[in-house]
């Protein structure tokens, strides 16, 4: 079983505040999912490099030239909260981790 | 007490000089209102995706030559995630495992000794936006709010080795470094605006040890002597506590200019997790060697180059060379005068006196008007004396050097028929010291010239003078 | 669509018509389907009548012109609400259109609503939806299967008579065959993922759904090719829909891997299959029976990075730019109330097993490994397409299960099975009805190809289509 401490990390790190009952579910998910992958771990790879892109392409690159940029209202119709063109956010703090 | 040697490594950040951003297409300058520079990919909006600007690339690759680096030619762009108000896709587009430019050096000048500093690694990345507080300080906020402009501004970290061994070189390094960087016209290198910004490691490890202490490392410093103050500070303490029998805590911390202190920022009980995976929206980079070489054609002469040339062809002492390379417009202006003039020490004792105090309150001259002046001079139509006047004029008026010494009638009395009436008279006046000049006083000669200077208000040719008078005394 | 095309070339009918033809069947059948997040039926109705006044005026933007089309809720359109089925994104207005939702409108096509899915796309059944889940139309205790399954629903029921999904392990073919309906997931790179929110971009690629291969044909056309918005869409070229050629079945070397017909696979699912590859060797096709060992892996494999890539992905919605923000005293509690507040289980532990996989001590063990097993299975794809033509397997292991009977995640994920590896490879994938299993339950056929080989694809779908498909279904 996954330790419930490391649940705990992953949510911290990935900013999810979970309850008892998510905490104790996504234990069990985890640990299922890893012993489920178990096998995964057993293939031999060490003669091929990783794949992180399925069909290669050249890459081809954008030219330096300004395009528009949108309008300051739009870029803050969404905001959640806005204040003098700014978005606003609470306080930060440093997280731990 | 045990004597401790100093490890140094500069990690720093530099904004490149594109017109538009990293990964999309807004402007990428500074000023504008807020948020009034952004799109659906530097906002991080859902579904969009980033573009590499060619000239990003074009400047890595220019800094990597410039810096003696391996450029690669597959490189890879990674997410670097973790979270923060200003980072708007929670993750940064960074270059991580394969990065542009491995393997470099920097060379400069450490008092009279060339020092050699590695560079390890040039990568590519993007900015992150900007944060206004509420309060005096982060920690003081009840709020803070986020300006997107600076977002996926393009950036490149340059990484050294470990090998800087004192303050005082971190601060040359980061000097030579930032005159550098101008030089081949990737970035402004503007420090109070944070278009450069340096990070320091520092530890310390007994003397002649190989063994590396544990390092720390001041976040953000903004000014060369920050730099140098806050590694003085940093060394200071360290030894202090190790000394005491301490030990070093490894951690990050801040600088602070008034206190001259360094702050730790958080204890790296728990170093970040941030989970660098390939960037699967951007393919990894090839680089055509051929481009690489053409870019490799556009890299101008560098500093220490035109150093050693100046040192070398000019016969400048290392000082003044070293005054026409950090003021590259300097530099510039004495290639100009020097094809016309080849009096290379007039010019420069010229460009670092008067002129550089004038030039700093009023902009160069054209150098044509300041080549007159100099030939002027050569050709001993007027004096040194005279021509810091004819200067002056050339800052104020529109006339040309050789005008102004016509209409202040400073021309040099340089033809010997004038001039040896004057001589005879100051002479006959003085007949007592001819007499001993003739008996062999020879330094008198001196107080001869300076009285006909001063009969002819300094107009008399120096030359001419001394030489009708050696002349007239040797009859 | 080549008649209803006629039918408004010939003015038989109006643009208008069509649409508040669709819109009806939509109020008649959405109460028992739910297949829509959003119905826009004034911006549909407008499109229309703009689309008969250009035919009025005899200038169609394309033969498509006026026949309308439904989106899958997680391809941005630009001031209609795109909300991937989640609570975060509940009142998000993309502030522009994905380039595909472009090619639609410039060829004419109204934009009927935004079809339902599971929370950003990770789900088979759609029963992750924020909106609800959607029903089979064909029985509607059963799902509809997912993540596309609105957009397979709507199709399917006659509420639309095309639309476009998102497939990144499956979730364009695996409703496509619970509805009974054509689905393709293209050749990676094929169809631009600009404005299509992120699941996992080196997996996600948009594909249509049609009632038939012709249709599916016709609307892949209007979406294929190169974006230079989209650095990972392959310099390929645009997609003419085939001649419906017979022949070129006749000498067909069709790879049929043991893998997919052994266990799990429902004994009614894979005598419909045989079926079809039957008709296929009548007309002259060769069967060659082939081995791809690594589907093993594949479904392991897709988790692995699926996870990884949708932790990273999902990272921007943090409630400081857009979405539903919690309110908090400080910015971390603030993002991580408002990602508690705005995801559904399924998303969240995704993110649990994708930020796991990623983080330092266990990247190299489950990440890294995952991406070179792909490599793996990704090279054994293509070691088979060395001997044979196609690739022909059942698209899912069952039929359509009940709403409500998969109870455990990695059951789910098992629907993925067959699919998975045409994602992971990058080659496209077809599904194809293939008749009905005793309970009436519709059941897919698929049909893999080498990479830009889709072409190749239609023409056996349409071969298969014609002997043995299922047309439609409940209406």
């Amino acid at each position: 079983m996954i330790d419930r401490g490391e649940v705990i990390r992953m949510a911290r790190l990935a900013r999810l505040e979970l309850s008892e009952a998510e905490i104790a579910q996504y234990q069990m998910d985890l640990t299922s999912f890893l012993i489920s992958g178990e096998k995964l771990q057993k293939v031999d790879v060490s003669r091929v490099e990783g794949t992180s892109h399925a069909v290669p392409v050249t890459h081809e690159l954008r030219k330096d030239e300004v395009g528009p940029s949108l309008p300051q209202d739009a870029v803050l119709l969404a905001g959640p909260k806005v204040q003098d063109g700014f978005f606003q956010v609470p306080r930060i703090v440093e997280a731990q981790e | 007490m045990i004597s401790y040697d100093t490890v140094i490594g500069l990690e720093i950040h530099v904004a490149l000089l594109t017109q538009s951003k990293f990964l999309c297409s807004c402007k990428a300058s500074f000023g504008a209102p807020p948020n009034s520079q952004c799109c659906p990919i530097c906002l991080g909006l859902p579904g969009a995706l980033p573009l590499i600007n060619e000239k990003a690339v074009e400047y890595a690759t220019k800094a990597g030559i410039a810096l003696n680096c391996q450029i690669n030619h597959f490189s890879r762009f990674d997410r670097k995630n973790y979270f923060y108000p200003d980072l708007p896709k929670a993750y940064q587009i960074t270059q991580d495992t394969f990065p542009l430019c491995t393997k470099g050096f920097l060379e400069y000048y450490v008092d009279d000794r060339l020092v050699k500093t590695e560079i390890t690694r040039i990568h590519m990345e993007e900015e992150a936006g900007k944060l206004i507080h509420s309060g005096a300080s982060i920690v003081d906020s009840e709020y803070s709010l986020v300006d997107y402009n600076r977002a996926g501004i393009p950036l490149i970290e340059i990484v050294t080795a470990p090998d800087i061994h004192h303050p005082q070189q971190a601060r040359l390094f980061l000097e030579q470094l930032r005159l550098l960087l101008s030089y081949i016209g990737v970035s402004d290198t503007k420090m109070e605006e944070g278009s450069l910004r340096c990070d320091a490691n520092i530890s310390l490890k007994p003397s002649g040890s190989n063994v590396l202490g544990t390092k720390v490392e001041i976040k953000n410093l903004n000014s060369f002597r920050a730099l140098e103050r806050a590694l003085e500070y940093e060394e200071r303490r360290q030894s202090q506590v190790l000394n005491q029998g301490g030990i070093i805590r490894q951690e990050s911390c801040t600088w602070d200019d008034r206190t001259g202190k360094t702050m730790p920022m958080r204890s790296k009980g728990d170093a970040p997790d941030y989970r660098i995976f390939p960037e699967p929206d951007l393919p990894p980079l090839h680089l055509d060697p051929v481009w690489v070489e053409l870019i490799r054609a556009t890299i101008p002469e560098l500093p220490l180059e035109r150093l050693k040339r100046f040192e070398a062809e000019y016969g400048l002492s290392r000082y003044e060379a070293t005054f026409l390379v950090n003021y590259p417009d300097f530099g510039e202006l004495f290639f100009a005068l020097a094809c016309q003039c080849r009096a290379y020490k007039a010019i420069v004792n010229l460009l670092m006196g008067d002129y550089a105090r004038l030039a700093r309150e009023k902009g160069h001259l054209d150098p044509q008007r300041l080549a007159e002046l100099l030939t002027i001079v050569d050709e001993g139509q007027i004096t040194q004396t005279q021509a810091k006047d004819v200067l002056e004029d050339l800052f104020s008026s529109h006339l040309s050097a050789r005008e102004i010494v016509q209409e202040k009638g400073l021309e040099v009395m340089g033809d010997p028929e004038s001039l040896r009436p004057i001589l005879r008279q100051v002479l006959g006046a003085n007949s007592e010291l001819v007499h001993r000049f003739q008996n062999g006083d020879t330094k008198l000669l001196g107080f001869f010239v300076g009285q006909v200077m001063r009969v002819t208000q300094g107009k008399a040719d120096p030359g001419v003078v001394n030489r009708l008078l050696r002349d007239e005394l040797g009859k | 669509m080549k008649k209803l095309a006629n039918l408004l070339e010939t003015k038989q009918v109006s643009s208008q018509e069509i649409v508040e033809h669709y819109l009806g069947e939509i109020t008649r059948q959405e109460p028992m389907l739910n297949a829509f997040i959003t119905v826009d039926q004034e911006g549909a109705l407008t499109q229309a009548q703009a689309a008969d006044q250009r035919r009025a005026e005899n200038r169609p933007l394309s033969p498509w012109d006026g026949i309308p089309i439904a989106i899958k809720d997680n391809i941005s359109t630009r001031g209609l609400n795109t909300t991937c089925a989640s609570r975060f994104l509940a009142n998000y207005r993309p502030l522009f259109d994905a380039t595909v939702v472009r090619y639609l409108k410039d060829a004419g096509l109204p934009i009927l609503g935004k079809t339902n899915l599971d929370e950003f796309a990770m789900g088979s059944s759609t029963e992750y939806s924020a909106y609800g889940v959607t029903c089979n139309p064909h029985d509607r205790s059963r799902v509809s299967g997912g993540s596309s399954g609105g957009s397979a629903a709507a199709v399917a029921a006659g509420e639309i008579p095309w639309s476009l999904g998102s497939d990144t392990g499956g979730s364009i073919r695996q409703p496509a065959s619970f509805c009974g309906v054509v689905g393709l997931k293209p050749t990676y790179g094929w169809v631009s993922r600009y404005g299509l929110v992120a699941l996992a971009p080196s997996l996600d690629q948009i594909g249509p759904l049609a009632t038939s291969v012709e249709d599916t044909a016709i609307l892949f056309s209007l979406l294929a090719g190169a974006d230079p918005k989209d650095a990972s869409s392959a310099a390929a070229q645009t997609f003419e829909v085939p001649a419906w050629d017979e022949r070129c079945i006749k000498g067909l070397k069709i790879g049929v891997p043991e893998e997919f017909f052994g266990k799990g696979l429902h004994p009614e699912v894979e005598q419909a299959v045989r079926r079809g590859l039957r008709a296929l060797e009548e007309q002259g096709a060769v069967l060659v029976p082939i081995s791809l060992s690594t589907n093993e892996y594949a479904i392991d494999t897709y988790l692995t990075l699926v996870t990884a890539e949708a932790s990273s992905s999902l990272a921007r919605y943090d409630g400081v730019r857009y979405g539903e923000r919690v309110g908090a005293q400080d910015s971390n509690t603030m993002f991580a109330k408002s990602r508690a507040a705005g995801f559904g289980p399924e998303v969240k532990r995704r993110i649990i097993l994708g930020t796991y996989v990623l983080s330092a001590s266990h990247y190299e063990a489950y990440y890294e490994q995952a991406q070179r097993v792909r490599t793996l299975i990704r090279q054994d794809v293509l070691e088979a397409f060395r001997h044979v033509d196609v690739i022909i397997t059942p698209t899912t292991p069952t039929a359509a299960f009940r709403i409500g009977a998969k109870q455990s995640p990695l059951e789910m994920y098992l629907s993925d099975l067959f699919t998975a590896m045409a994602n992971l490879s990058g080659i496209p994938a077809l599904s194809v009805p293939c008749g009905k299993d005793s309970k009436g339950l519709p059941l897919g056929m698929q049909i893999m190809g080498k990479h830009f080989s889709e072409a190749l694809l239609f023409r056996v779908g349409h071969f298969v289509e014609k002997t043995v498909g299922i047309r439609g279904c409940c209406r």
